[in-house]
């Protein structure tokens, strides 16, 4: 049995077991559950589902709880104007800075950070463990941090959260190792897309980032758990976008060439803002400790002080951006708040303060784009709309830069919004800035992070870019054509004299293929008349068939135990294109490499 | 087939654990709504708290406080489009065309039939200097839906259309709103008449502002306010029959000296007029020969004052020639000749007009029994209807 990891704050996760006699002793309150338990059959597969929406009610509960506190704190810290009194707003952050420190460094260490490479680890490092703790932990640290104007968001927190509501549920249940892996993204998932009320995000962003690949066994169950908690956040906090948006419509094609310059200026942007946390939150997290337990205080007390002049740049910010998107500020205060937030995102992130990237990120690409749009209007009036499309790209393009994952930005803005006029302008700007922020960062933000906290997570980034081998890439023809079921023991002994192989390929009519050893052959002549045809003496297993297309490590399984594959075409002549062999996959691979 | 002891065991225990978790769903789901309740009631709250301050900051005439107040309100209620259309109201009023413009665009997106938004969005185009966008909105919040109140909110907006197309100099199209105006308003608004009957004014038709004010005061005609006005326009209009009618009713309600001034005017200009209907000849001969000797009065009098005073040659010339005129008439002119001939009593009053004009303009303007000679060139003129 693989030997289990710790987490990072050193809880001792425990090994599930399959012998789950002990609890049912215990359960004495449970005895007439028997009956049912023999009634009803629930495999694996489906009580995974069940599982999901499950996790993804408790995950909408929880985000719909975790929001609350947020503002709750938020109206008692800093008062229910929009604008709070100097007083706190100088005071206020730098007071929590110091209780949340205190609350992470003594109790909850795991909480420190976004929470999206956590969740990764979990999935990677600690087979889909994520102590409770960590849930009640950034509960209370990201609630009060948040509320009190540190320059962080909701979200990230909410995806860790709703991984841990996953896991222990998993653990709980002793499911088996491999679905408690899959349980830690189900829960992200649906803690992320109550957060966002933003479902098909959710799931993207989970399958860009945290998974990595569109698993069939993982899709049924992410999907679930996001749209049920994602219900379960709509049915208390109701299911209007989080961002209202005046309509949009493309006036001139012209106007996409402005989208490509918000494109360029977003993605070196972003490259700036990645590069501000990278080179930063080592610098801090390499302090003396107890540096630690003041670094958030000293982040809220520089946030506290621009926040006397740009009061917008504190918290998440989700009503500034809406006011951006209804053109309220001028270009100028635009790119001052955009600007402002970098600096202030930047303090409470470095600094350890727990909370999360997607607002602050949402909130500088809206500044930004606003600024952009804003910008150009006054120059090229006939070629760039009013500034609020323009936010409201710059929202999905800043993420795309910033996050590399360039689909969840599009859906994004599309969920976020409810307005799907936008999509054209997104995506021509979220490629350009992605494509910059990659040429010019090799390796993404979070696996920057994840390097720096001693964890080689796997990029999602990289994964996705790897080249695939194919079957094609290592077939090669046959160097005698293949014998056929009818042929006679004389024709297969003719073919194997010129043949260099060391297994001769037979088909037969109903489209099997078979082997035949050149070795043994001499030995079946000798039992057999030369006339004899060849179907009468091959006793051997058919051959499993290989397709052009098919994927070379799915080649590698299935050569075990033979010398050489048929690979045949899908085409309704089931035609041989070739032939490959185990040195055939690792000369294609050593030549890849 | 009996199912193995061990996976019996391990369904028994999963069953237990969904059945915890139900359970533990349900509190959950009762805590989670409490705590939501809770919590919408506070943003409720705090949400009218801010839109409360921000109505008393948008009367207070302080626009920009009143713009943060909405603002405030609408962190917590976003979607309130009450408070965004108040906020609209609050930008306009700040001067931030450009973001009232926005959020009312929002909401006309969702309701393009308001007709509250409308005629923000008609105020925001009008001060864009978009004069056309600006009708077009108009028109959408006549037409529009008023969630209360609307047959006065329409009114409303007619008249602000009306407004602007008179600031547009667009005197035709303001004319077909006030005539829509006048139209819809029903009889027993008297103020609402008094008001029509002004925009008649404004677009230069007396006779249906003076149908306006007549129809004001069927519903309160002891209103010495709306008497007078009637009373003006009639009297403006040269109807000096109605005119005194209106004055003297004017005067007895609220006997003023400008009142009482009037109405002297207007009895003057009725008991000199030789043309009023109904007057025997011999009237008509008397009042005429009358006018004419006032008229030869008062050119005789200018002559030796004006034209002293007058150091114009082209003024002294006028009242020659006019002097000159009225000694040729004057040989003509006796109490038989203007009885038999009606021609000559026209020629007598059109002198008489022309000495009244001539001398007001040389030797000041003409003060009571002169001023009524000068009017009476209106009624000559078949000014009146």
């Amino acid at each position: 049995m693989k030997e289990r990891k710790e987490p990072v704050d050193g809880t001792t996760a425990p090994a599930p077991t399959s012998d789950a006699t002990s609890e049912v002793s215990n359960g004495i309150g449970f005895k007439w559950l028997s009956p049912l338990a023999r009634s009803v059959k629930l495999s694996e597969g489906n009580l995974f589902l069940l599982l999901a929406i499950i996790i993804g009610i408790f995950s909408g509960l929880a985000v719909v709880c975790f929001r609350i506190a947020i503002e709750w704190a938020r109206l008692a810290l800093l008062g229910s104007a929009l604008s709070p009194p100097h007083i706190r707003v100088l005071l206020v952050p730098a007071g929590a800075g110091l209780v949340v420190a205190f609350l992470v460094q003594k109790f909850f260490l795991a909480a420190r950070g976004s929470g999206v490479n956590q969740t990764k680890a979990a999935v990677y490092v600690f087979d889909g463990y994520v102590p409770f703790r960590t849930v009640i932990g950034k509960f209370l640290t990201c609630s009060i941090a948040i509320g009190s104007g540190q320059s962080l968001g909701p979200e990230d927190p909410s995806l860790q959260m709703g991984a841990g509501i996953a896991s222990a549920l998993g653990r709980r249940l002793k499911l088996s190792r491999d679905k408690l892996r899959l349980l830690a993204p189900v829960g992200a998932a649906a803690g992320l897309a109550a957060a966002f009320n933003a479902p098909i995000s959710a799931v993207l962003f989970v399958i860009e980032e945290v998974i990595g690949t569109w698993s069939a066994s993982a899709l049924g169950a992410i999907v679930l758990a996001a749209v049920s908690s994602a219900v379960v956040m709509r049915s208390f906090l109701g299911g209007e976008p989080m961002f209202r948006v005046p309509a949009y419509t493309l006036g001139h094609p012209a106007e996409l060439l402005a989208y490509a310059v918000l494109g360029i200026v977003s993605g070196v942007l972003s490259l700036a803002f990645t590069k501000i946390i990278v080179i930063f939150r080592p610098i801090l997290r390499a302090q003396p400790e107890w540096t630690h337990y003041l670094q958030p205080a000293a982040a809220g007390l520089l946030i506290g002080l621009i926040g006397l002049k740009i009061p917008q740049s504190m918290g998440a910010g989700y009503p500034y951006i809406d006011q951006a998107l209804h053109s309220e500020y001028t270009w100028q205060i635009l790119a001052i708040l955009g600007f402002a937030k970098i600096l202030t995102t930047s303090l409470s992130f470095v600094s350890g303060t727990p909370g999360g990237m997607f607002a602050p990120t949402l909130f500088i690409g809206a500044m930004i784009g606003g600024a952009i749009g804003g910008l150009e209007h006054q120059f090229f009036p006939q070629v760039s709309a009013s500034v609020a499309p323009f936010a409201l790209v710059g929202m999905g393009t800043f993420f795309a830069g910033f996050m590399r994952v360039p689909i969840t930005s599009v859906f994004m803005v599309v969920e976020t919004t409810g307005s799907y006029s936008i999509v054209l302008p997104v995506m021509i700007s979220n490629t350009i800035a992605y494509l910059i922020s990659r040429r010019y960062q090799d390796v993404a933000l979070f696996d920057i992070l994840a390097r720096q906290d001693n964890m080689e997570l796997p990029s999602m980034e990289e994964q996705r870019e790897q080249i695939v081998l194919r079957v094609e890439d290592a077939f090669r023809q046959p160097n005698v054509p293949p014998l056929q079921a009818s042929d006679t023991l004389a024709r297969a002994l003719e073919i194997a004299e010129t043949s260099s192989e060391d297994c001769l390929l037979v088909r037969f009519p109903t489209g099997r293929w078979a082997c035949i050893a050149r070795k043994d052959l001499p030995e079946i002549a000798a039992k057999h008349p030369k006339e004899t045809q060849l179907r009468e003496v091959l006793t051997t297993a058919r051959l499993p068939i290989l397709h052009p297309d098919q994927r070379l490590d799915d080649a590698l399984r299935f050569i075990q135990g033979h010398q050489l594959l048929p690979v045949i075409g899908r085409a309704g002549s089931r035609k041989l294109e070739g032939v490959i062999s185990l040195p055939d996959i690792l000369a294609a691979y050593q030549r890849a490499s | 087939m009996t199912p193995e002891p061990q996976h019996i065991v391990s369904r028994y225990l999963q069953q237990r654990v969904l059945l915890l978790s139900l359970i533990l769903l349900a509190l959950l789901f009762v805590v989670t709504a409490a705590l939501a309740r809770a919590y919408h009631a506070r943003e409720d709250a705090l949400a009218k708290d801010w839109a409360d301050k921000g109505n008393s900051d948008l009367t207070a005439n302080k626009p920009a406080m009143a713009c943060d107040d909405y603002r405030n309100s609408l962190s917590y209620v976003p979607d309130n489009p009450n408070v965004q259309l108040h906020l609209a109201e609050a930008l306009l009023a700040d001067g931030r065309l450009t973001e009232a413009r926005s959020y009312l665009a929002n909401l006309w997106d969702r309701a393009p039939g308001s007709g509250e938004v409308n005629l923000d969005l008609a105020h925001v185009s009008m001060r864009m200097g978009d004069p056309e966008q600006a009708i077009r909105y108009f028109r959408s919040a006549i037409l529009g839906s008023w969630e209360a109140d609307s047959s006065r909110q329409r009114r409303k907006a007619r008249l602000q259309l009306s407004e602007f197309l008179l600031d547009n100099r667009r005197t035709n199209d303001a004319q077909a709103v006030i005539a829509g105006i006048a139209a819809d308003t029903p009889p027993e608004n008297g103020s609402a008449h008094e008001e029509n009957g002004h925009l008649f004014l404004r677009v230069g038709d007396p006779v249906k502002a003076l149908a306006e004010f007549e129809a004001a005061l069927q519903t309160d005609p002891q209103n010495s306010e709306w008497l007078a006005e009637a009373a003006q326009v009639a009297f403006e209009n040269g109807n000096y029959s109605v005119a005194e009618n209106y004055f003297s009713r004017a005067v007895r309600e609220n006997p003023t000296d400008d009142l009482h001034a009037s109405l002297a005017l207007v009895r003057d200009v009725l008991r000199n007029d030789p043309f009023l209907s109904g007057l025997s000849e011999e009237e008509q001969t008397r009042r005429s020969w009358n006018d004419f000797q006032l008229g030869l009065d008062r050119l005789k009098k200018c002559t030796s004052t004006g034209a002293s005073s007058s150091s114009s040659n082209n003024a002294s010339s006028t009242l020659d020639t006019l002097n000159t005129d009225a000694q040729d008439l004057q040989k003509r002119v006796n109490l038989s000749a203007l009885g038999m001939n009606p021609d000559l009593r026209n020629e007598a009053m059109q002198l008489v007009s022309r000495i009244e004009d001539v001398t007001s303009q040389i030797c000041g303007p003409a003060t009571d029994i002169d001023q009524a000679l000068k009017l009476l060139k209106k009624q000559q003129e078949g000014i009146h209807p």
